[in-house]
């Protein structure tokens, strides 16, 4: 039943993803059990005289054949992946026609930076070409809440409709709000995630100058790490309350046992230990759970020096010593970091994580880095039971966002 | 007159909140409360100044940017560099 204070229980009853190592959740979770790496030469536009020429690339995403309906075939390539998929997590739930009572459904889907690419390619129209305008659909293809409308628009859902804007917490953040609305009763389902496509060359610049990205790739937590790897992509998960679920005989893939937020109120760029620990610690009371009834961190790992130890240092704040048994591993390792849409990804990971019990790799791990002293399942993934998942994403500006994922209720 | 030297030093003045009247060359960058984004705000200002590029690496422990005069070191030699370069395309 309920909870012990009769609160609604939130179940995920449908996951979407695209990703550099896959599109669609089971290519997706193929590649992650096996290791394989996503980042690799950009390819998407001429490097010019870029020096970081790599990154995490969606590759062969078509469309036509994973978002056909004409809104999301004539929106950005961000919107896209959030059309593939938003369908694709609605299809799992079962729906795919209009939602039964719209009013009492949301689509929250955000993005770091919303339609990058059609930014771009205006400027370029405007003040290279000299054109006299841009494309009429430039303004409604470059907003970061384009997405959602679309998903909304897709299937017919009429309760609230925003994307969130948090950099790397985007997703979770997205995820949790709407969690958090249907505990309050306020609606019965929810798609809820992120997408991120800004792997354009004036992003890559721009990324260049802040001097965090690696030439080489992602190794979070290694000794050999330098830095983050871009990536694309897109996570969304179909969120709904417990009864709802159930009545309708839908299949229930996980539980969202917990969500906390916080912010460092420090600095733009370098994370506070109090901030990420904080918002872990906040995760678990909301879920009722403690540190040893973790199984899985799903970290932030992102292979910069400062992140690294500083999430390394913060685990161990709250996790104490179960900070010694508890698995931590980084996906950015192979999908990259999809910025925006990260937590989404790595909430699709962690979900499969409890389905198959296992725990991906953090791959490319030659030894640990100084002061990285956790169990962050190197290069090869395990196979152990998991229950509990807890998933970080930290943010430029210090913007924490954790969740926690539990199998199905019985 | 050291040209290098003096623009740098104008650089490194312009982003701190309280500069000192004069930074001597062994100066050490971390003791110049130099923090966070402001040491890529710097290297791009020197980068845009001299027309150069300077590789660096957050990330990383980069010599180049201990003390104010390994800075100005690093930037001549990259100046030279390119004038080799320039010279040897003509």
């Amino acid at each position: 039943m309920s909870k012990a204070n009769g609160a609604r229980r939130v179940v995920v009853t449908g996951q979407g993803v695209v990703s550099s190592i896959g599109i669609g959740v089971p290519d997706f979770w193929a590649a992650v059990r096996r290791g394989d790496n996503g980042i690799g030469t950009i390819t998407l536009f001429p490097h010019g005289d870029l020096y970081i020429t790599i990154a995490g690339e969606v590759k062969g995403f078509d469309p036509q054949q994973r978002c056909p309906s004409k809104p999301f075939l004539l929106a950005d390539r961000y919107s896209q992946f959030a059309g593939s998929a938003a369908i694709e997590a609605m299809t799992q739930a079962g729906i795919t026609g209009k939602v039964e009572d719209g009013f009492r459904a949301a689509s929250i889907i955000g993005s770091g930076i919303g339609g990058l690419t059609t930014i771009e390619l205006g400027y370029d129209d405007l003040f290279i070409k000299q054109k006299k305008a841009t494309h009429p659909l430039t303004l409604l293809r470059s907003i970061a809440s384009s997405a959602a409308a679309h998903v909304s628009i897709e299937y017919g859902i009429k309760g609230p409709c925003f994307g969130t804007v948090s950099a790397c917490s985007t997703a979770a953040h997205a995820i949790g709000l709407t969690y958090q609305m249907i505990r309050s009763g306020m609606i019965d389902l929810g798609v809820a995630g992120a997408s991120e496509a800004c792997i354009t060359f004036g992003s890559m610049r721009s990324w260049q100058a802040m001097r965090v990205l690696s030439p080489e790739g992602c190794f979070p937590f290694a000794k050999r790490r330098n830095g983050t790897v871009l990536a694309e992509g897109a996570g969304i998960l179909v969120l709904e309350d417990l009864e709802h679920a159930r009545a309708r005989g839908a299949r229930i893939l996980a539980e969202v046992k917990g969500f906390g937020m916080t912010s460092d109120a420090a600095d733009m760029v370098n994370p506070s230990i109090e901030g990420p620990s904080v918002a872990m610690q906040m995760a678990l009371d909301d879920a009722g759970l403690s540190p040893d009834d973790i199984d899985y961190i799903n970290a932030h790992g992102t292979a910069t020096t400062i992140n690294d130890i500083n999430e390394t240092r913060a685990i161990r704040q709250v996790f104490g010593n179960a900070a010694n048994k508890v698995c931590v591993s980084s996906t950015k390792s192979m999908h990259g970091h999809c910025l925006g849409a990260g937590g989404g990804v790595e909430a699709v990971a962690s979900i499969m994580a409890i389905n198959d019990n296992f725990v991906p790799a953090t791959i490319g791990f030659d030894e640990p880095g100084a002061e990285c002293d956790l169990d962050y399942v190197p290069n090869v993934g395990r196979a152990r039971e998991v229950n509990y998942v807890m998933s970080n994403s930290f943010a430029f500006g210090g913007l924490n966002a954790v969740l926690v994922f539990g199998p199905a209720p019985d | 007159m050291d040209e290098v030297a003096d623009k740098i030093v104008a650089i490194l003045k312009k982003t701190m909140k309280n500069p000192p009247e004069t930074i001597p060359m062994d100066t050490k960058l971390s003791d110049l409360e130099i923090e966070s984004i402001d040491l890529a705000v710097i290297v791009f200002d020197i980068e845009d100044t001299f027309g150069i590029q300077i590789p660096y690496n957050a990330n990383e422990e980069v010599q180049d940017f201990a003390t104010v005069g390994s800075v100005v070191e690093r930037v001549k030699s990259i100046i030279a560099e390119k004038g080799n370069t320039a010279g040897a395309a003509a």
